[in-house]
């Protein structure tokens, strides 16, 4: 296919309705990091975006903002008032005791519901990484360095400049719980650039990913420092590891 | 919400804090759980969904980044995914077509915070530009937004020539193209 030709189809193929064939094609033209075309595949993404306008609006309920925030804040209490309680559950203490049944009944539900949401949602997280490092790893222009020995940290980083970064090992230090380790990709020049924040488990293994396309031209090393546990926007300890990949 | 104020979402996002996500909500939440419904025709489904898409950008929001990144785009592509999965789970032909979602991140990823194209101005630009749309080319649209059928499907759908609905469906992404890079389309 020749640009012009593709460049009628971006919009289908970013809302998935193009037949797979020519998807397929486009995505190995794709692959081969054809800036006109990214560019194309960006306004396509935000065209598609902008098509979500075709749905009638609706007003969401209010307690659904409520629940959203909750959900990300799950030792917070609710700001929603306490329901008044019916007088008839004093009046009538057979009714009011299956009320109290339903009502912890139907916070048991929620509870595990909730429980579920959470475990789902770290689940998904964990496949997408998972993704991600699958993507890194297949891709033909990655590479791997090996770095440290059984008495010390030790691993690997796999680098592909449009799949992304991919840092796994094992025999990290143990840190606070207050801390986190930050990886950072060392230009020959300039400042330290953040590659993600990761924990290790207690037995010092890690897995930290980094999606997506990276300036890999002028890094030389990549390097891990103690940081506070939201990350910093630069290195403030010194590294505890570096690894040349030059 | 202006490029800037993006980029500084993103970056209260990034660090952490879950007024981001409040922020989000705000900006978002109305068009996400308005596609949610569109979609499912269940409003149940849809707050469900719309709760699942705020926790999923506060559990990637080690990935997103402040310099390069507007979250709304994203958060919609990822929004009719999950809305088209919810209908569509049991039909793995489907999912195989859809765009995986870590490649819709990866894109959201490389937008600049002062694109003009930015999506509220670009949701404006392409209501107007649906509104002139003949029934035809918008329900081809339609279909191939709100229900990720290929234009295959939408011409057994509608009994009409597959040649005929991809004309239906050129013109009508012309406009659209057109609207979101603010371009006036006769």
């Amino acid at each position: 296919m020749t640009h012009p030709e593709m460049n009628e189809l971006y919009e289908l193929y970013v809302l998935g309705a193009l037949e797979p064939e020519l998807a397929s094609e486009i995505d190995s033209h794709l692959a081969d990091g054809c800036e006109y075309c990214g560019e194309r595949l960006r306004e396509a993404t935000l065209a598609a975006a902008a098509m979500s306008s075709m749905a009638e609006q609706v007003e969401p309920p209010k307690h659904l903002r409520d629940r959203v925030l909750a959900s990300v804040r799950p030792r917070k209490q609710s700001s929603s008032p306490r329901k008044q309680l019916n007088p008839w559950l004093y009046a009538v203490p057979g009714l009011a005791a299956a009320c109290v049944l339903l009502l912890a009944y139907s916070l048991w539900s929620r509870n595990t519901a909730q429980s579920l949401r959470d475990r789902i949602a770290v689940l998904t997280q964990e496949r997408d990484q998972l993704r991600s490092a699958v993507e890194v790893l297949s891709r033909s222009d990655t590479r791997m360095v090996q770095f440290g020995n059984n008495n010390a940290p030790h691993g690997r980083v796999f680098l592909s400049p449009n799949g992304g970064v991919v840092f796994a090992g094992s025999q990290l230090p143990q840190i606070a719980s207050d801390k986190t380790f930050q990886l950072w990709l060392i230009p020959a020049a300039g400042a330290p650039r953040s590659a993600g924040i990761f924990q290790a488990n207690a037995a010092g293994e890690f897995v930290n990913v980094v999606p997506g396309p990276v300036n890999l031209t002028d890094i030389h090393a990549v390097a891990v420092s103690v940081e506070p546990r939201q990350g910093s926007p630069a290195p403030t300890t010194t590294p505890i590891l570096v690894v040349s990949i030059g | 919400m202006d490029g800037q104020s993006e980029a500084q979402l993103g970056d209260k996002l990034r660090n952490g804090d879950p007024d981001a996500i409040a922020a989000a909500y705000d900006l978002y939440g109305r068009i996400a759980y308005s596609l949610f419904v569109r979609i499912t025709r269940d409003h149940s489904a849809a707050e469900d969904l719309v709760q699942e898409l705020f926790l999923r950008l506060w559990n990637r929001r080690r990935e997103f980044d402040a310099a390069r990144g507007a979250i709304g785009p994203w958060l919609l592509s990822i929004a009719r995914n999950m809305a088209i999965d919810y209908l569509r789970s049991a039909q793995t032909r489907f999912q195989s077509r859809l765009r995986p979602i870590d490649q819709t991140d990866t894109l959201h990823f490389s937008y600049k915070p002062n694109d003009p194209e930015h999506l509220m101005d670009a949701v404006k630009a392409v209501q107007a530009a649906l509104a002139d749309l003949k029934p035809n080319q918008r329900k081809v649209l339609e279909l191939a937004y709100f229900e990720g059928c290929s234009q295959s499907e939408i011409a057994v759908r509608l009994k009409e020539p597959l040649g005929t609905v991809k004309s239906w469906m050129r013109a009508a992404l012309e406009r659209v193209r057109a609207a979101v890079k603010g371009e006036a389309k006769p």
